[in-house]
């Protein structure tokens, strides 16, 4: 009869404190206001955002509102703030994060309670890359590395080749191209060439990294490239290269990265700079016409792409500081620790598109692990492709600049017609110096 | 009351009753376009604290030194008269064939009108999915006549001919409408008139049909004119202004100037050449062809 009370409370006793723990955590999370959180995204997987998001609208009685923004997102973002719009959480890459820093409209992360936890749960180098001015400026959404050399298996090995035959550096790459397309291979090549902002212009600059050049200096910003030698100039007379040969097809300057990465799904190509987590969506039957026999170049003494990232960032418009205190427990939420304590967000994204995470806690789990080998042509290639990732350079003195997104649109338009109008590499090199120095000066930098 | 209505003469009436609309106007147009007559004689920088410098006439002076300027001027012109000679002729060619009875001519007439229903963001995904090589209707008659590389024809030689198809199959129906209904007013006894006097079918388009809708052609080529040299949403779907630049209308560089660069004194500056451009289209085309019309 008495037992009974006495274990309830002797149990009541020995989970007070983790019951506590639990409430008093997500009490830290939850709103203190009912005013409305605007949250705002690209469109991609809006479906599980949704329910992300109405996952802590439901657990922590949150007020956020989700929509989606089409077209062009960073320009369509930047007007919407410069308006004071209603957004408070917006997705941004990097070089969007330091523009908006910059023109006064973003509050960083750092000024989130737990910013030193955070940091500390980041890999150095993501968070060096989106610390500016000393402030980390977001929440990790996912990080990835872009231009990781992709390769149809399948086509490679009718050309009588095998893994032992893998280019190891951009130009090895290239005479492989010519070798393969000499050798009867239509098309041996998809480069990073499409009609995005982050496409063509994203692409010389990781090849330009890769080489062991940098475009612009990553601390002062000055223009970095020599018109007659080094990484740029042996980029831009590759591509001059393959393009005169014909061995490219015009139409990538006009794809959007949708057709790009349908374009190497289709099996056309042999080899293909590619984003990492798009192994899974290749290797994947229902996305694609070569799934399981896509693999990817490994890391053997030269990087391969970069990184690539977004953040979760909060804007500074004006609201009242209940609201303020609302967006950096939701920003808290949904870009780091849910109230039980999980990265649950990060690791839902690594688990449904192979995402990763800027988080060791994220990316150093069985998890993660299992993910990235079940995507995989070959399981037991997973710490190559994490090698690769390790190696990935960051384009600091390009991105982290207030610059970047004009720069990026410029040189897209210039490098998509330094391959139609059949320009001199060397002018273009040094119009790209020239408009890297006219940026600082119209920046102030 | 009477003394009151005596001292109005119809011009002052007239004037009374457009006062409404005047202040609409005003404040629907006059605005925006002193802000942008403000903003084009102004340095504006947004980094390192808002700052709006007066600089005069230098953001025009800057535009006219533009090569990206002329490039764009002359892009928006091979544009635009390809647009709008397509449009005429494909709009009248379909009320030409709308205009005469046939079985289920109504269920044609509507399954025709609708182009002009869809968006020119739709359009330009339409398009885009049509002409270029990955998905085209050209690669899918390629392969299925046995080669094997696909037809692009979003490419630098011809990305403007697609647009100005694209932009055409949306306007075209809507030209067509406004035609069928014009030549509905056209008496049955001429046409009768006609074939007694035998007129081949030329002679009947040019003696009896043309003459009523010469100036519903001379409207909407008007029309055609001035929404061309300021389409975005197609282009911006369909080319994002390229390859290259090659497809970079004014209308799409005032965009990247002035959102993407958000150098917004000079991309209104830019703007008001556009402008210029239009209103010097629409009175060349009043003057060589309107005033006749109208006359």
């Amino acid at each position: 009869m008495f037992k009974r009370p006495i274990v309830s409370i002797l149990a009541g006793v020995l989970l007070a404190p983790s019951i506590m723990g639990a409430t008093a955590l997500a009490d830290d999370l939850s709103p203190t206001t009912s005013e409305t959180v605007y949250f705002r995204g690209w469109q991609y997987r809006t479906d599980v955002v949704q329910e992300n998001i109405q996952r802590y609208n439901e657990t922590q009685e949150g007020n956020v509102d989700y929509a989606t923004v089409t077209g062009d997102y960073p320009t369509l973002m930047e007007t919407m703030l410069i308006a004071g719009d209603s957004l408070d959480i917006i997705y941004a890459n990097p070089s969007s994060a330091v523009r908006y820093y910059e023109g006064g409209w973003l509050l960083p992360a750092a000024e989130l309670s737990n910013a030193a936890e955070i940091e500390a749960d980041m890999f150095p180098n993501i968070r060096d890359a989106w610390t500016h001015k000393g402030n980390l400026l977001g929440l990790s959404y996912f990080v990835t590395t872009r231009g990781v050399i992709h390769v149809n298996t399948e086509k490679y090995a009718a050309a009588g080749k095998s893994e032992a035959d893998y280019p190891k550096s951009w130009d090895d790459l290239i005479d492989q191209v010519f070798e393969l397309s000499e050798a009867g291979v239509e098309t041996p090549f998809l480069p990073h060439w499409f009609n995005e902002f982050h496409g063509i212009s994203w692409g010389f600059q990781f090849e330009v990294m890769n080489r062991g050049g940098q475009v612009a200096d990553p601390q002062t910003h000055a223009p970095a490239l020599s018109a007659t030698e080094g990484a740029g100039f042996e980029t831009l007379s590759d591509w001059k290269r393959l393009w005169n040969a014909k061995i490219v097809p015009e139409e990538v300057l006009t794809m959007n990265e949708s057709a790009y990465l349908k374009a190497f799904s289709s099996g056309r190509y042999v080899f293909s700079p590619q984003q990492a987590y798009d192994l899974a969506t290749f290797n994947d039957p229902e996305h694609s016409q070569i799934a399981g026999k896509v693999s990817f170049l490994p890391y053997d003494g030269q990087s391969w792409g970069m990184i690539d990232s977004a953040m979760y960032v909060m804007t500074k418009r004006d609201r009242s500081d209940g609201l303020t205190e609302d967006v950096k427990r939701m920003l808290s939420w949904y870009g780091y620790e849910d109230h039980e304590g999980e990265v649950a967000v990060g690791s839902r994204w690594l688990r449904e598109s192979m995402l990763f995470s800027a988080y060791k806690s994220v990316m150093n789990s069985p998890e993660a692990e299992e993910k990235i080998k079940s995507a995989l042509m070959n399981p037991d290639n997973h710490q190559k492709l994490l090698d690769v990732y390790a190696a990935s350079p960051y384009p600091k003195g390009v991105w982290n600049v207030a610059w970047s997104e004009e720069f990026n649109s410029w040189l897209r338009d210039h490098l998509q017609n330094f391959l139609l109008k059949d320009r001199p590499v060397t002018d273009t090199i040094e119009e790209i110096n020239e408009k890297i120095v006219s940026l600082n000066r119209k920046y102030g930098i | 009351m009477n003394k009151w209505s005596a001292e109005l003469t119809n011009l002052q009436f007239a004037l009374l009753l457009a006062i409404p609309v005047l202040m609409f106007l005003v404040l629907v147009v006059a605005y925006p376009l002193g802000y942008a007559v403000w903003m084009s004689l102004h340095n504006i920088r947004f980094f390192g604290g808002y700052q709006a410098t007066f600089i005069g006439l230098e953001n025009f002076i800057a535009v006219l030194r533009s090569p990206q300027f002329w490039e764009a001027t002359w892009i928006t012109v091979h544009f635009t008269v390809k647009s709008v000679v397509l449009t005429m002729a494909i709009g009248l060619g379909l009320a030409l064939a709308l205009a005469r009875p046939f079985p289920l001519r109504d269920v044609v007439r509507a399954i025709v009108i609708l182009p002009w229903s869809v968006s020119l963001y739709g359009t330009g995904i339409i398009f885009l999915n049509a002409s270029q090589g990955q998905t085209g209707i050209a690669s899918a008659l390629s392969y299925a006549f046995g080669f094997e590389q696909p037809v692009n024809f979003i490419n630098e030689a011809w990305v403007i001919d697609v647009l100005a198809v694209a932009n055409a199959w949306n306007l075209a129906p809507l030209v067509a409408v406004f035609l069928i209904a014009n030549m509905s007013t056209i008496p049955s006894r001429l046409y009768d008139l006609a074939s007694i006097d035998r007129l081949s079918a030329l002679e009947r388009f040019l003696y009896v049909t043309l003459p009523p809708i010469r100036f519903t052609l001379f409207v909407f080529t008007t029309i055609a004119t001035v929404m061309s040299m300021k389409l975005l949403d197609l282009i911006f779907v369909l080319s994002r202004g390229g390859p290259g630049t090659s497809s970079t209308t004014l209308t799409f560089l005032i965009y990247k100037e002035s959102f993407q660069n958000l150098d917004l004194g000079y991309g209104a500056a830019m703007s008001f050449y556009l402008l210029a451009g239009i209103l010097g289209s629409t009175f060349l085309l009043y003057f060589l062809w309107g005033r006749r019309e109208v006359a």
